[in-house]
């Protein structure tokens, strides 16, 4: 019971972040564009929501840091790639290896370390006690003392989804990115709604960010997005966008980093560190080859 | 041309003249952190040794740039350098010959160290239709990790306090005279290899044909997808020779973190410049005069050496947006000028 109730706790402590950032992946994608730069969006984010937290003594400064920090990374992106028109991809890579070094540059500057920093004057985001929830027995132990980011989390899953479908701004949004000539000609700017689309997106990446450095650990280190910006994308283009989609499947990819974790009693580290690039691949591969199936037929 | 090497020059001196700001903010000097960037990597006993620094970024921006140029979105170069300088490695821990057969020896094991991890991205492309822009990336974790376990476990040195590889036999090193090491010779023989095949043969015509045009290419009698898989080998080839000789010239052994961020400077290199071969290797060249001198302006002037980290991802985004900027104004000069002419 112990180990499937940790395995559960695990999958949504590692789902999470993977999640936010697809959902911000997913606006943009619905906007038309080719968002690769959710990694360094995160990286900021959580550098600068342990900033704040660091400087305030608070997490809500923190959580604020975060989101600043990573619409920070989004202008950038707005300004190279909508504004002056450059190749969405480059400013992407360039963008994410700016974060990298900006980041690790800052932590050198300000705390004068390299590596890593934690102190304890970081206060993380509080994990929420639901009352009456937290006295069922094994549910309490899931639904309840969860990460408040969690619960943001499905919030955020639930206003995207609404987000698209069912308001005008999504209308508007799928237009950009489905024909955005057109969208342009019925007097909406297109470049408007792909601006928008960004600053969301920096919104839920800074909140994926600062749950890396505020909420699964209280430290900061270099580069500790660690690739979860890139499965973020693989989980955006897997289900076309879609939010519902993508809450499963990082759910999935969440599972199989806690099976990793488990699987650490009988692997090296190394191997089940593996583990949730490898279950990338493995999903793109059946994804594709039911695409092929449905070309056939 | 003249044109172009002008965009080149003006966007880099903008990007310096952002990272002034930055450090006058902080209370640096610029000019002097400048001047002690470019004496430290420039000066006549340096020049050797920012050469040889360069080997690892040209390589690897080579790599890139010629996948970009030709279609395929290989950014695998992490991971591809990584298995070559693995493979090179165990090699040299294993096989000792002559140095004169021992060191191409161990190139070619680099180089099919490489093209293994870039295959394997482009056969899960060629068979299942895979993009190769994820799977490259997400091969390039696991290389790191699966590196990692080797070094930790199957040719961990004993005794020693970090993961590591004992030395590989002296043989395989690469010769070195002075602060010039001779992998600079391999580099400068690669760069005419690939500038050879690229510019004045058949199949680098096909190449840069299906980068600009897949579809025409295609109508055009090009076989895409041999193409396709032999620009994958190709690429994941460069980037792992890369690897080979970092262990080959630098420490002789694989430590952890040997790749640095070599691979992904190479893919910025590729990026600014235009995938260029020519242009490859001069912000190759540029790249580690920044990266060389960047000790040198640490030690002097005391502003940290991640600051060209900064830069360099500054002058990739200013060059690359000047570029296009540059280019549809000078079309709308030519519009305008054209129009006139019409007029009168």
């Amino acid at each position: 019971m112990n180990i499937i109730l940790g395995l559960i706790n695990g999958m949504i402590t590692s789902a999470t972040p993977i999640l936010l950032a697809a959902l911000g992946g997913s606006l943009t994608y619905y906007a038309g564009i080719f968002n690769i730069a959710m990694e360094g969006m995160m990286l900021s984010g959580a550098f600068f929501g342990m900033l704040g937290s660091y400087y305030f003594h608070s997490w809500p400064m923190g959580i604020l840091f975060a989101i600043l920090g990573a619409i920070l990374m989004a202008l950038i992106f707005i300004l190279f790639a909508v504004v002056l028109k450059m190749d969405e991809f480059i400013t992407g890579i360039g963008l994410n290896l700016f974060a990298v070094g900006a980041t690790t540059y800052m932590l050198r500057q300000i705390f004068k370390v390299k590596g890593a920093f934690a102190s304890p004057e970081i206060v993380p985001i509080p994990k929420i006690d639901i009352p009456w929830i937290k006295d069922i027995p094994v549910v309490g132990e899931i639904l309840s003392g969860q990460n408040l980011i969690v619960y943001l989390t499905l919030l955020a899953t639930i206003a995207v989804s609404y987000l698209v479908f069912k308001t005008r701004f999504g209308l508007r949004l799928r237009a950009a990115g489905y024909n955005r000539t057109s969208l342009d000609t019925s007097g909406v700017s297109a470049n408007r709604i792909r601006v928008w689309s960004l600053i969301l997106c920096g919104v839920l990446t800074g909140l994926a960010g600062s749950f890396l450095s505020l909420g699964y650990v209280t430290l900061f280190s270099e580069g500790m997005s660690a690739g979860r910006g890139w499965i973020s994308l693989a989980a955006v283009i897997l289900v076309s966008g879609n939010p519902t989609g993508i809450a499963l499947i990082s759910l999935l990819f969440g599972f199989t980093d806690g099976l990793g974790l488990f699987m650490q009693r009988s692997l090296p580290s190394q191997f089940t560190s593996m583990v949730p690039y490898v279950a990338t691949l493995v999903a793109l591969f059946v994804y594709s080859v039911r695409l092929k199936k449905k070309q056939t037929i | 041309m003249k044109r172009k090497i002008l965009v080149n020059v003006v966007g880099v001196l903008l990007a310096f003249l952002l990272g002034a700001v930055v450090m006058l903010v902080q209370g640096y000097n610029p000019l002097e952190t400048y001047y002690r960037l470019f004496e430290y990597s420039l000066a006549p006993g340096k020049i050797a040794y920012t050469l040889s620094k360069s080997v690892p970024l040209v390589l690897t921006g080579m790599s890139a740039s010629v996948a970009f140029a030709s279609g395929p979105i290989n950014l695998g170069q992490p991971g591809q350098l990584l298995m070559g300088a693995l493979l090179a490695t165990i090699g040299g821990l294993y096989i000792d010959l002559p140095p004169l057969l021992m060191i191409p020896f161990l190139l070619i094991l680099a180089m099919l160290g490489g093209a293994l991890w870039s295959g394997v991205a482009a056969l899960l492309k060629y068979w299942f239709n895979m993009s190769e822009f994820i799977t490259t990336l997400m091969l390039n974790m696991i290389a790191d990790f699966f590196t990692y376990w080797a070094i930790n476990y199957p040719f961990f040195e004993k005794n020693a306090n970090h993961p590591q590889t004992p030395f590989i036999a002296k043989s395989g090193w690469m010769p070195e005279w002075g602060n010039f090491n001779s992998s600079v010779i391999v580099m400068v023989l690669a760069f005419a290899v690939i500038w050879f095949i690229v510019n004045r043969s058949t199949a680098g015509y096909e190449w840069r044909l299906s980068g600009q045009n897949s579809l025409f290419s295609r109508l055009g009698g090009v076989n895409i997808s041999k193409n396709y898989l032999v620009v994958m080998l190709l690429t994941g080839a460069l980037a792992g020779l890369a690897g080979g000789l970092v262990v080959m010239a630098g420490p002789h052994r694989f430590i952890k973190d040997i790749g640095g961020n070599y691979a992904w400077d190479g893919v910025m290199i590729a990026m600014v410049a235009n995938s260029g071969i020519i242009l490859t290797l001069v912000f190759g060249f540029f790249f580690s005069v920044l990266q060389t001198g960047s000790l040198g302006m640490e030690l002097i002037t005391a502003v940290p050496k991640e600051l060209i980290q900064v830069l360099q991802a500054v002058i990739v985004l200013i060059v690359v947006a000047g570029r296009g900027y540059f280019e549809t104004f000078f079309a709308k000069l030519e519009a305008r000028r054209k129009m006139r002419e019409r007029i009168a």
